[in-house]
């Protein structure tokens, strides 16, 4: 388990692009569907989730705004921008090429 | 219960800087742990058990605090910062070289040499600019300098994407300061050639000479970076 969730935490960054690329979301609602997509075997720890979304920001492939809420709880949404869906495209392209050569190498 | 949560934000960003990251980065937290607190006390966990769960899933928050501590301009790597300030000392060094050059040689004025005079004001003058030129790139560079960027354990897509940029700002840097030497020696050519024939009415051609030279250097730039 401990391989698996290294590697799936090594694709964070990956996984919340793709995420944002269905909707605008916010925090807790990717790591509720990161649960749901996984059949509850994966979650992400908060820190893990907060860091990546500073530097997916710093790197200008998504960014970030409060929503309107009128009663009580204030969210910060996340969106991707045009920068970050070029940069999933070639991550996933990578990501292909990567996966086939492991299961190449790992019979 | 609620309360608590809080509660235990507030521990865990007490020794984070007082910036406005760090408080939106914690209403973001705490928000989306109240969120989940509440699915599951609605999902029928007991209040305590809830409560763990929540504050199991944070995390080591460390590095991310880290993080926002680098992102500080004033925290640059004490190297830099050492350069940085040496870079400044020496120029301001210079510029006052300059201007004792400058007023020396102006004492002197004009002086008979062998018979005819010379003009040691102006030689003054052209050598005063000349010597500002070194302290004037100086600056120009020490304010482009950017913090090199400290590779973190993974390479991944983010990583990659800073380190590339920090390598542009490098070059920005070396640019702005050809540029400087570039038009800094036109203008003290222009004067200088002016002066000496007093064909004011051609010598603004130097400029243009000038913007063709910063030209030139941007493409062979341009050329070597595409490589």
């Amino acid at each position: 388990m401990s391989i698996t969730s290294d590697i799936l935490r090594g694709h964070t960054e990956a996984i919340i692009l793709s995420h944002l690329l269905e909707q605008d979301s916010y925090g807790y609602q990717i790591n509720k569907d990161i649960m749901k997509k996984t059949d509850n075997r994966y979650e992400l720890k908060e820190a893990t989730l907060y860091s990546a979304f500073r530097r997916l920001e710093q790197a200008g492939y998504i960014r970030t705004y409060w929503g309107d809420e009128s009663v009580g709880a204030r969210r910060r949404y996340y969106a991707i921008t045009g920068e970050g869906k070029d940069a999933y495209v070639v991550y996933k392209q990578e990501w292909q090429e990567a996966k086939e050569m492991i299961d190449k190498l790992l019979k | 219960m609620e309360e608590k949560i809080k509660q235990y934000f507030n521990e865990v960003f007490a020794k984070a800087p007082k910036t406005r990251q760090t408080l939106e980065l914690k209403q973001e937290m705490v928000q989306n742990a109240l969120d989940k607190y509440n699915d599951l006390k609605s999902e029928g966990y007991t209040e305590e058990d809830a409560y763990q769960n929540v504050v199991n899933s944070i995390g080591d928050v460390s590095g991310l605090l880290g993080e926002m501590e680098e992102k500080n301009l004033l925290n640059l790597p004490e190297k830099d910062r050492k350069k940085r300030a040496m870079f400044k000392a020496s120029a301001v060094g210079l510029y006052i070289f300059a201007g004792v050059v400058f007023f020396s040689f102006g004492t002197i004025g004009d002086m008979m040499i062998g018979g005819s005079y010379f003009d040691f004001a102006t030689l003054g003058l052209c050598l005063a600019a000349l010597i500002c030129i070194p302290p004037t790139i100086m600056l120009v560079y020490a304010a482009n300098m950017y913090p090199g960027y400290i590779k973190k354990e993974k390479q991944d897509m983010v990583e990659a994407y800073k380190e590339r940029r920090y390598t542009d700002n490098k070059d920005k840097a070396v640019r702005k300061s050809i540029n400087t030497i570039i038009w800094t020696i036109a203008v003290i050519v222009y004067f200088a050639i002016s002066f000496a024939t007093y064909a004011w009415y051609i010598t603004w051609i130097i400029f243009l000479i000038a913007f063709c030279v910063q030209a030139i250097v941007g493409l062979i730039f341009n050329l070597k970076y595409t490589e």
